[in-house]
């Protein structure tokens, strides 16, 4: 996995040396930022930088311990122990990523509590054994706090095992560089493009469950970059996604002729 | 001056409107655009931005950016208006300078086409809306605003500008300009009086997001569960035994006798009678009690207040969600082993073996209906040691645990309960499953007043036969909200206690779980205790504590009731197994 390119990640602010640190120290990060901000790249960029492979898993809320340790399965007329990612993560030594882990269920994300502070143990008591990390082994799980519901919250014995990593959407220069290197697009386009995303996320107060996030305006401008209008990318790529709601469309429709309409129209 | 405001066009229906999110969008917060009035400027009172709907759609757009900026910038705060008061001259000065002051500050978030508008030189002079009115008041030659900006009218601009929450309390003193300064204004220009802050406020109204925005805003944000069809509350999946495919196959199921519609109704109408259980002779008085549901009054009383509904839904969202591990299922996370050694053998031995050789865990489905029983006889209207009178905080308790419910999803009613004698038992449907939760029911719960006396074991008869009838779903829950104990008209004492305890066993051999709260009272909680049990019943000082309470004592109640209801269904099976042998034989 060495041979490839570094997966694009542009650092904000520190997080890459916490990373690094914590990683060293082998303490599990907690990556706490809204969607779309890129903290699935972050992660993916600092296991290339790290040598480590990378397994993510994306958590839901049927997520059982079985489907992260792993279970028996049938084969012909023999049971067969299968390895969950958490598990192959904690025997290779990767960097095990646990993505949204408030969604998967508070029973779930009990086993990660002995991975996660100093003991560093996955007990699988179907095997009767007990997993001692492999050297390289790191718990990443992430958290969107303002997305998830108020009644899913983490759990504080949970919170407390982690070094936490906050990431936010990019300020507009690094996120124009963003948009333009993913997205395909001249810098001219990013800019406009950024500009729309920042109006519809001063709007947070107006009921958009979400706002427009690095990743709605990077798939705008991929749009762009196969020959689609502005306008008709970002309906499709910022619009669309947002809401289903006749109104709010409308409203943002009138928005992104504002912003991505030629200027004598 | 014109005040009135024309109405804003339905949602979605003009252009205008539809600008509505441009504006939230670089004013930081929700506003709503309507077209003015024909002949007027463009203009905003602080929660609308109103614009000609005959201008060019660039022009609108300007326009829009500009009023949303001037809101955004706070160059509307309540000391600027104040001191612009009459002063038009002024405020057109005041809106040249502020006005690109503010395009400048909202400068990244601006489409293309208005930031040319921006005039930065005129924009650099001013560093706040203060030194954008000192230039404005001072002699200086300043060019008039481009027509796009509108005007600024600062005796209609409505108190949703001030940001600060509370009004009155940090009352917002017209912080106005040096007297030195104002001194230096040009006298011509001051063509109308200091007039203050005080018409400013005049409509002040705290409560902002109203208007389109505000609607919208409710509609992405509110309870989805108005709309939904199918059985209420009763999601979980029907196909699904908690022993498995083997467990009694073949067995019937029988569920409660539910009422036919028609029969729900003559009881309203009519009144229904209830048996009562007399200790003293041990068996039950058949049609003793007759129950009357009263039409709720809803006078234009002061709606009740409900105790805190957010802080109560943490603890009651977790009920009946646990998890269950069910073995022998179709399908599932796990292998169960027992079943698949089984299933092995049976292949062995020739026969086709049973495929559900899972274990799933799964989590319940809330499949919940609370029924509330508000205490409202006399007792209820004493003195609480919390202050006030029992009635109101019970009352408080009551809502909130109705709301929080009612939120969560669960089918959720609420009736008021007091008696006279055997023979008029009144219930007052303050909210039936079917009803909204809404200010009606809160009016409703206004105009209780507590009065006469308490038949408890009546109440909770018809309580839990109206959960049964009307409730829809597997698990019940009945909520007494009392203050103490029962005492009506030959209902006192040990009578009254063992019907009580009576009712409650009946409620809850058929599955209906029962507890009993009593909030801030020193009444006789003991006697309660000893008819509710200790494990359903708490007393609790106050509504706030309400929240560490709700979530075992709901709990250990649906608990027990779980357990008593498959005793029961066994008792059932076992019953119609030996009646199938018994007629074999």
């Amino acid at each position: 996995m060495t041979d490839r390119v570094r997966p694009y990640y542009v650092p904000v602010g520190n997080e890459e040396q916490v990373f690094r640190a914590a990683f060293r120290q082998s303490l599990s990060v907690l990556l706490k930022g809204p969607t779309g901000c890129g903290k699935t790249r972050f992660v993916e960029a600092m296991a290339y930088d790290l040598g480590r492979p990378l397994v993510t898993v994306a958590c839901h809320d049927d997520l059982t311990t079985a489907d992260l340790v792993g279970r028996y399965l049938l084969q012909g007329g023999d049971t067969t122990w299968m390895d969950g990612p958490l598990t192959r993560a904690v025997r290779e030594g990767a960097i095990c990523y646990l993505d949204e882990i408030v969604e998967a269920r508070q029973d779930t994300t009990v086993v990660l509590h002995p991975l996660s502070d100093h003991r560093r143990q996955l007990p699988i008591d179907r095997l009767g054994i007990t997993l001692e990390a492999a050297p390289g082994f790191c718990l990443v799980v992430s958290y969107n706090p303002g997305y998830q519901s108020v009644l899913k919250d983490l759990k504080d014995s949970t919170r407390q095992r982690m070094v936490v990593i906050e990431l936010d959407f990019p300020p507009s220069d690094v996120e124009e560089k963003v948009i333009a290197h993913e997205g395909g697009v001249d810098h001219e386009a990013a800019a406009r493009l950024v500009r729309l995303g920042m109006a519809i996320r001063r709007l947070e107060t107006a009921g958009l469950r979400e706002v427009a996030s690095t990743r709605v305006l990077i798939a705008a401008g991929r749009l762009v970059a196969e020959g689609l209008g502005m306008r008709d990318a970002a309906r499709a790529a910022i619009a669309g996604p947002l809401t289903d709601d006749p109104v709010v469309t409308a409203g943002l429709f009138q928005m992104i002729d504002a912003y991505l309409a030629d200027e004598e129209s | 001056m014109v005040r009135s405001r024309p109405a804003a066009p339905a949602a979605g229906a003009g252009t205008a409107a539809e600008l509505g999110l441009l504006a939230s969008a670089i004013a930081g917060r929700p506003l709503e655009v309507a077209a003015a009035e024909p002949g007027q400027q463009p203009w905003t009172d602080g929660a609308v931005v109103f614009l000609d709907d005959q201008a060019s759609r660039p022009d609108r757009i300007r326009t829009v950016a500009v009023q949303a900026a001037l809101l955004g910038a706070g160059s509307l705060g309540p000391e600027i208006l104040g001191a612009l008061g009459r002063r038009r001259a002024v405020a057109r000065r005041y809106l040249a300078v502020e006005g690109h002051r503010a395009l400048a500050v909202h400068e990244a978030v601006l489409p293309p086409s208005v930031r040319t508008l921006a005039d930065r030189m005129l924009a650099g002079r001013s560093t706040s809306p203060a030194s954008s009115l000192a230039i404005a008041t001072s002699g200086e030659v300043i060019a008039d605003p481009p027509a796009v900006f509108g005007v600024i009218r600062p005796r209609d601009v409505r108190g949703h500008v001030v940001r600060a929450g509370v009004p009155g309390r940090d009352d917002p003193s017209p912080t106005h300009l040096p007297r030195r300064e104002r001194e230096q204004a040009v006298r011509e220009l001051d063509d109308g009086e200091e007039t203050g802050i005080d018409g400013a406020f005049d409509q002040f109204n705290p409560i902002g997001g109203g208007g389109a925005v505000g609607r919208l805003l409710q509609k992405l944000l509110g309870s989805s569960r108005s709309a939904g069809g199918g059985q209420p509350g009763a999601d979980d999946a029907t196909h699904r035994t908690r022993h498995g495919r083997r467990a009694a196959p073949g067995a019937a199921v029988s569920t409660a006798a539910a009422a036919l519609p028609d029969e729900v109704d003559a009881i309203r109408r009519r009144g229904t009678t209830y048996p009562e259980w007399n200790v003293y002779q041990r068996r039950y008085r058949h049609g003793w009690c007759t129950v009357t549901e009263a039409e709720p009054e809803a006078r234009n009383a002061e709606l009740a207040v409900p105790g805190d509904v957010r802080a109560l839904r943490q603890p009651l969202a977790r009920l009946g969600t646990e998890l269950e591990r069910r073995h022998r299922q179709l399908q599932g996370d796990e292998l169960d082993i027992d079943a698949t050694v089984d299933a092995r053998v049976q292949l062995a031995a020739g026969s086709a073996p049973d495929e559900a050789i899972f274990i799933d865990s799964v989590r319940r489905r809330r499949e919940l209906s609370v029924l509330v029983l508000l205490d409202v006889s006399g007792s209820a209207g004493e003195p609480s040691p919390a202050g006030g009178c029992v009635h109101d905080h019970q009352r408080a308790a009551a809502t909130a645990l109705t709301l929080a419910l009612h939120d969560l999803g669960d089918r959720v009613a609420l009736y008021g309960f007091r008696s006279q004698g055997r023979s008029a038992v009144h219930v007052v449907p303050v909210k039936r499953f079917d009803d909204r939760a809404d200010a009606l029911m809160l009016r409703r719960l206004g105009s209780l007043t507590p009065g006469a006396y308490t038949r408890l074991g009546a109440a909770i008869r018809h309580g839990a036969s109206v959960l049964e009838v009307e409730g829809g779903t597997a698990r019940r829950l009945l909520v007494v909200l009392s203050d103490g104990f029962a005492y009506d008209h030959g209902y006192d004492g040990r009578y009254g206690e063992a019907d009580a305890r009576r009712a409650l066993a009946e409620a809850r051999r058929r599955g209906t779980a029962c507890l009993c709260l009593s909030v801030a009272a020193d009444a006789d909680a003991e006697a309660l205790r000893r008819v509710f049990g200790t494990a359903a019943h708490a007393v609790i000082p106050a509504v706030e504590q309400l929240r560490g309470t709700v979530g075992p004592l709901f709990r250990s109640a649906l608990r027990l009731a779980d357990v008593q209801r498959r005793v029961s269904q066994r008792k059932e099976r076992t019953r119609e197994r030996l009646q199938v042998e018994r007629r074999r034989a």
